[in-house]
């Protein structure tokens, strides 16, 4: 043995941990053979489109026919772009929003519902609906709640409460980009709340008993049992909503369009103006490639985190 | 053994004979945006009649939703359909560049679709001499009103600028909205303002001098223009406020004018298909009005040109000439192209081709037999007017209506908004995409 270890180290092979076993080749490729399908699913979906999409930014291209590489001009043309910073900033101020806003709601109904136990299940599926409605059915029926003519807003000022819902909030710059958020966050929250719930259930209750023992108030259970041990749940959901602001497109489009005068654009809803009415695909693309960074950013962030023993 | 050969020789020779007899007929496949118009009446009256006329070649009409969608990546995947159905002939230049599309001039000319076709509306699918579209319908800008108010308050359709100012006075002082109008449900529908504004303040002499680049865009009567439709619109001419206006849809609007909350409403005569069912919904009749000029140097009143969707020959097609004979099929009868239009409303598939009053469907509504003949007569005259959706390049197209919001919001003056309006014209002209411009 001790022979055959010091030939392994004279000829730089791999030292063989004692139980490490080398596994059948016919068991290796079985195994790649239940693979294959979905990596190559990912392979079309996913990577050549990827790789399409950061080639395209370095070119000039309608979206049809041949299109012409023209190195790093779509980036120039970017930087000097303010409606581009228009819509990055707006895509900042709703990451802002959302990680905040819906992450406390969602905190405190799957807490305050934790304390349930009887109809639990009924309130669950009540928060949870939004989530799985179409965008465009909950686009359209906050459109006409919200509506300065028809909805509550008009209702509200026949009883004597003006100035707040009787006005067109999805057409005034001001309030544009935050009535769409509100929406969002309508159709968001209730996940939330579910996935949190989730994990608030797999807390130990014993923590909970030595916290009252010692004499903790709700919050302060809440403060120093529930939220370390949820910890690594909401640092998912956290990495989540960035990834997400990143690419929100859905509730911005049919709800504003980025309207009044680019006051609610997104990089999503610019992206595709520039592609699918100006027939700029390349410049698009160079869009595509900044909403990319961002993401890579925050996956980066979380792996960061987790390398330096963070329990994310 | 004896049954089992028959059998095979009967077998044979049905295959060979249905083989013979697919081999004799030419499928022509379009793709055409889907609605209640296409299943009920487009299909029946086109395909089907078609189909039983004809034994070598059959067209086989698809309705698709997000048509423009489904094509982009059918074309990309060469899998597209043997007629490319767009929104505009703005998409046709990146056709034409991408090359996926075939001339069509030898079959125009076999068929005699130039003279078949209005003239302006044969030209607008030239490009570098060759004809790459057909529109299959046209429309342009009138003033609707709702006649149930006019009459109520005395007043008859505005011919000058003074008469309009003095209706939406009046309709001011009365809590009545001048005009109505919104753009949630399409963000471009500000190109339909901005478009009246040019042709009507500042003239379509002017603005052909402009597109054709002997004018520039950034000229006094352009501003002007420009400013007049800004200073209404944040003056709450439209709607109340400019904030009603971004969040009104189509439905809004038509409600707004057969309500009487608006008086008058500048928009496209496809809503001849739609704004009916609103006024009887709330009891009040339409009407409509040739647009006044609004400034004395446009002169007398004119009617933009528009084409709607536009139908081309896939360069990947193996039946050209099937599609050529299916095309003609439909251009050569007057009559079934006003049953088609008259099914849609004459909203969709008013192919521009020359037409009589005979021509028109019995029951015809007499208000949309009035704008074909006036249109015909007007245009005919020579006072056509230019939309942005059919003569404007594409990037300077969708400036326009951007960043206007940008003016309309005071973010950007209407001089830069209209420098950078010429800019994008003169980019265009230098990389060769600028639109056919009928010759005045």
């Amino acid at each position: 043995m001790a022979t055959v270890q010091a030939t392994a180290q004279a000829t730089g092979a791999r030292k063989v941990k004692p139980n490490e076993q080398k596994i059948p080749l016919a068991r290796v490729l079985g195994r790649w053979a239940f693979m294959w399908p979905i990596l190559a699913l990912n392979l079309i979906v996913i990577v050549i489109p990827s790789i399409a999409g950061l080639g395209i930014a370095f070119t000039e291209w309608s979206g049809y026919g041949q299109p012409e590489f023209i190195g790093l001009a779509n980036f120039d043309r970017l930087m000097q772009d303010a409606v581009f910073f228009k819509s990055l900033s707006n895509n900042i101020v709703w990451t802002a929003i959302f990680l905040t806003i819906p992450i406390f709601m969602g905190l405190l109904g799957a807490y305050l519902l934790a304390g349930i136990k009887r109809g639990q299940m009924i309130f669950r599926v009540l928060y949870f609906i939004p989530f799985v409605l179409a965008s465009v059915v909950n686009a359209q029926v906050w459109r006409f709640l919200l509506h300065h003519r028809v909805g509550i807003g008009p209702w509200l000022a026949d009883l004597g409460i003006t100035d707040i819902l009787d006005v067109a909030l999805f057409g005034k710059a001001e309030t544009a980009l935050y009535t769409v958020a509100f929406v969002d966050i309508w159709h968001f929250w209730g996940f939330l709340v579910v996935i949190y719930l989730a994990a608030m259930s797999a807390v130990d209750v014993e923590l909970y008993e030595v916290a009252r023992l010692d004499g903790a108030s709700r919050f302060q259970q809440f403060r120093y049992v529930t939220l370390p041990s949820i910890r690594p749940t909401i640092v998912f959901t956290l990495l989540m909503i960035l990834i997400w602001s990143a690419t929100v497109f859905d509730y911005v489009y049919i709800l504003t369009s980025g309207k009044p005068a680019h006051a609610s654009e997104v990089m999503g809803t610019y992206l595709y103006e520039t592609a699918f009415f100006r027939f700029d695909a390349g410049y698009a693309g160079a869009i595509g490639v900044v909403m990319t960074l961002w993401v890579a950013l925050a996956v980066g962030g979380f792996v960061f985190l987790r390398r330096r023993g963070w329990d994310v | 053994m004896k049954h089992l050969k028959l059998f095979l020789t009967i077998a044979l020779l049905l295959f060979a004979l249905t083989s013979v007899g697919a081999q004799d007929v030419t499928t022509v496949v379009w793709w055409t945006e889907s609605g209640d118009e296409v299943d009920d009446f487009l299909i029946p009256l086109l395909a089907d009649a078609f189909n039983a006329e004809h034994d070598d070649v059959q067209l086989e009409i698809i309705g698709q939703e997000s048509l423009n969608d489904v094509n982009r990546t059918a074309l990309q995947a060469g899998a597209a359909p043997d007629i490319i159905q767009t929104p505009g002939a703005a998409f046709i230049a990146e056709f034409v560049d991408a090359g996926q599309i075939l001339p069509m001039t030898s079959l125009a000319d076999q068929y005699g679709w130039k003279d078949k076709l209005l003239p302006w509306a044969y030209n607008s699918g030239v490009l570098g001499g060759e004809l790459y579209s057909i529109p299959i319908t046209y429309e342009s800008m009138v003033l609707f009103y709702n006649k149930t108010l006019f009459a109520d308050m005395g007043w008859e359709p505005p011919t000058s600028q003074a008469e309009i100012d003095a209706i939406a006075a009046e309709s001011i002082a009365n809590d009545i909205f001048p005009f109505t109008y919104g753009n949630a449900s399409w963000q471009p529908s500000n190109e339909h303002l901005m478009g009246i504004y040019l042709n009507n303040y500042a003239g379509v002499e002017n603005v052909y001098l402009a597109l054709t680049g002997q004018k520039s865009w950034t000229d006094t009567e352009f501003v002007e223009a420009t400013d007049l439709l800004a200073t209404q619109l944040q003056d709450g001419w439209f709607s109340g406020d400019l904030s009603n206006y971004y969040a009104n849809t189509g439905d809004d609007i038509r409600y707004e004018l057969a309500s009487g909350e608006a008086a008058m409403m500048q928009s496209g005569t496809w809503n001849f298909g739609s704004i009916g069912q609103f006024f009887e919904e709330q009891g009040t009749e339409w009407d409509w009005a040739p647009l006044p000029s609004f400034h004395e140097q446009a002169g007398e009143y004119n009617y933009e040109l528009a084409t709607g969707s536009t139908i081309s020959v896939n360069a990947n097609t193996e039946n050209p000439d099937a599609v050529g004979k299916v095309i003609d099929y439909w251009l050569s009868d007057p009559a079934r192209v006003l049953a088609i239009a008259a099914g849609a409303g004459f909203g969709e598939y008013v192919v521009p081709i020359h037409f009589t009053v005979d021509d028109f469907p019995a029951g015809t509504d007499e208000r949309v037999a009035r704008f074909f003949a006036d249109f015909a007569a007007v245009t005919g005259a020579g006072r056509a007017g230019y939309t942005t959706w059919t003569f404007w390049p594409a990037d300077a197209n969708v400036q326009l209506w951007t960043d206007i919001e940008r003016v309309w919001s005071g973010e950007l003056s209407t001089e830069d908004y209209l420098a950078d309006h010429e800019a994008l014209w003169e980019q265009a002209r230098d990389e060769g995409k600028t639109l056919p411009i009928p010759a005045r």
